[in-house]
């Protein structure tokens, strides 16, 4: 292994390390310190795993757009790989989004799934990037696959706003009258440990993408030089 | 299911997913870099490690 | 060559070659027509209920329609590899964009003239007034929907699995164009006037004005792919 790589491998486990720290840090404030909700109770706590959630989950759908566009500008294969590294994790934290919304949703509201502008949004992005991710797998040339993928991930990311935009329209002109405001988070009391419990968890989170993102980039990495070498040797 | 069952089922189905993600992953970059040791280095890096 | 005269001449060839064959033509035809047949067997469409679900309907009708064009959309230039032939030409991809998403939108267009007022006698909806302003809501959608879906077809060109796979990743896509338009037709058919919906017919603006851009400068790389 080259100088470089074993020191990306360092900076990788430490970026691993201040993670795991982090995660359970969080874990300590979410569950034990950060009291409970006035009116939700202890399930309010899902909210720091579904926020955080969220927000990487566009972070990645973002880096996917960043990589799609430097890909077709510069062809270079690195943002490519960002691309598809970003997307494939984009799926996992939305989905995680949904099933985190939707146990949180049923003791709120009492039921597993609705309507509500929050939740179908989120799971429409899930099928905008799962629809990316199987346009790469079924398209047989790496690089026709490549540019296929990212004139999706421009288009989509550009089409949320729109989608945005039309769910929530959707759902507040015709919101039907009921004392569930689904739309709106029921937080009437903010605590200010729950600030910090949210606070501490988004960071979490965010250093387990980047570390996760990390991995998932040189597995990329590897799959090209993997090619590359193939071609030299003439397998 | 009280309170604390489904704040259990968010944390347990989220870090379990989380830590089953992070496993193939890790599968996936030793399969990976068995391969590529396997291929031996390229001319390419052997003349990185020259400079 | 200016982009609209290039464009103009491949739709003129499309043209000419769908009016020799009509094949693309009247295979939509009679699926749009058989769906109002079977949507009539799956819902319970009695006089009350239709108005409520005329727009959602028809609109199903088309969408499923319009993928079908779709799917055919780029037949002719996937044989004997036209594509290849038109990348190597100085012709711009916008242009190719621009006379394929009008010849899918003519197609839909002649449906919809057809579709829409047998959908009108098929189920009695004495609405012929509104008409207008349903075939103006219906034009927005879809040229929206041929539009987005230009580009979806050609970037699922050489995919396996294609049929399958346009759908998948258009119909998420297509969600603010979904929305708009059956609001925007419910509206009408309810009062017979825009209303406070007007604002979902900016939005349909919008997104058509924002895809056809996009579609224009990107296509070149897209028809790479």
């Amino acid at each position: 292994m080259t100088k470089q790589r074993q020191s990306a491998k360092k900076r990788r486990g430490i970026l691993g390390g201040l993670a795991l720290t982090a995660i359970l840090f969080s874990l300590y404030w979410s569950l034990v310190i950060a009291p409970p909700d006035a009116y939700q109770g202890e399930v309010q706590r899902i909210m720091y795993l579904h926020l955080p959630s969220i927000l990487i989950a566009y972070l990645s759908y973002f880096l996917v757009f960043i990589g799609s566009g430097l890909y077709l500008w510069k062809r270079e294969k690195r943002d490519d790989i960002l691309a598809y590294a970003a997307a494939e994790l984009g799926v996992l934290f939305t989905a995680l989004t949904i099933v985190e919304g939707s146990i949180w949703g049923r003791p709120t509201w009492g039921v597993w799934w609705t309507w509500d502008a929050r939740l179908t949004l989120t799971a429409i992005l899930l099928l905008i990037y799962v629809g990316y991710l199987m346009l790469r797998s079924l398209i047989e040339d790496e690089n026709r696959a490549a540019v296929a993928a990212a004139v999706l991930g421009i288009i989509g990311f550009l089409d949320i706003p729109l989608i945005h935009m039309s769910v929530y329209w959707w759902r507040t002109l015709h919101q039907p009258p009921s004392i569930l405001r689904p739309d709106k988070l029921p937080w009437e009391n903010v605590h200010p440990s729950m600030l910090t419990a949210l606070t501490i968890s988004f960071v979490a989170f965010l250093l387990l993408y980047f570390y996760l993102l990390s991995l998932r980039y040189r597995v990329g990495e590897m799959r090209q030089e993997i090619k590359a070498l193939r071609l030299e040797r003439g397998i | 299911m009280g309170g604390w069952g489904f704040v259990a089922a968010a944390y347990g189905i989220v870090w379990g997913v989380i830590v089953v993600y992070l496993f193939t992953l890790k599968r996936r970059y030793n399969q990976a870099a068995a391969e590529c040791d396997q291929l031996g280095p390229s001319e390419a890096a052997a003349g990185d490690e020259k400079k | 060559m200016t982009l609209l005269s290039q464009a103009f001449l491949m739709l003129w060839k499309d043209t000419l070659l769908e009016l020799r064959r009509r094949d693309s033509l009247l295979t939509m035809f009679f699926f749009g027509i058989l769906l109002l047949f079977v949507f009539n067997f799956a819902f319970d469409l009695e006089p009350d209920k239709i108005t409520a679900m005329a727009p959602g309907l028809l609109w199903l009708a088309f969408l499923f329609t319009g993928t079908l064009g779709l799917a055919q959309l780029f037949q002719a230039e996937r044989e004997n590899h036209n594509l290849d032939a038109l990348l190597l030409s100085p012709l711009d991809g916008g242009a190719l964009f621009l006379a394929k998403a009008t010849f899918n939108l003519i197609l839909m267009v002649l449906v919809e003239i057809v579709v829409i007022p047998l959908f009108w006698i098929l189920f009695n909806l004495r609405l012929w007034n509104l008409l207008p302003q349903v075939f103006l809501v219906t034009l927005l959608g879809t040229i929206g929907f041929c539009v987005l879906g230009t580009l979806m077809s050609a970037l699922t060109l050489r995919a396996r699995a294609r049929e399958l796979l346009l759908p998948l990743v258009l119909f998420p896509l297509m969600i603010p164009v979904i929305l708009a338009t059956i609001r925007c037709m419910e509206e009408v058919l309810r009062t017979g006037q825009f209303g406070d919906q007007v604002g979902w017919l900016r939005l349909l603006l919008g997104f058509d004005v924002i895809f056809l851009t996009a579609g224009v400068l990107i296509f070149d790389w897209v028809i790479e792919s």
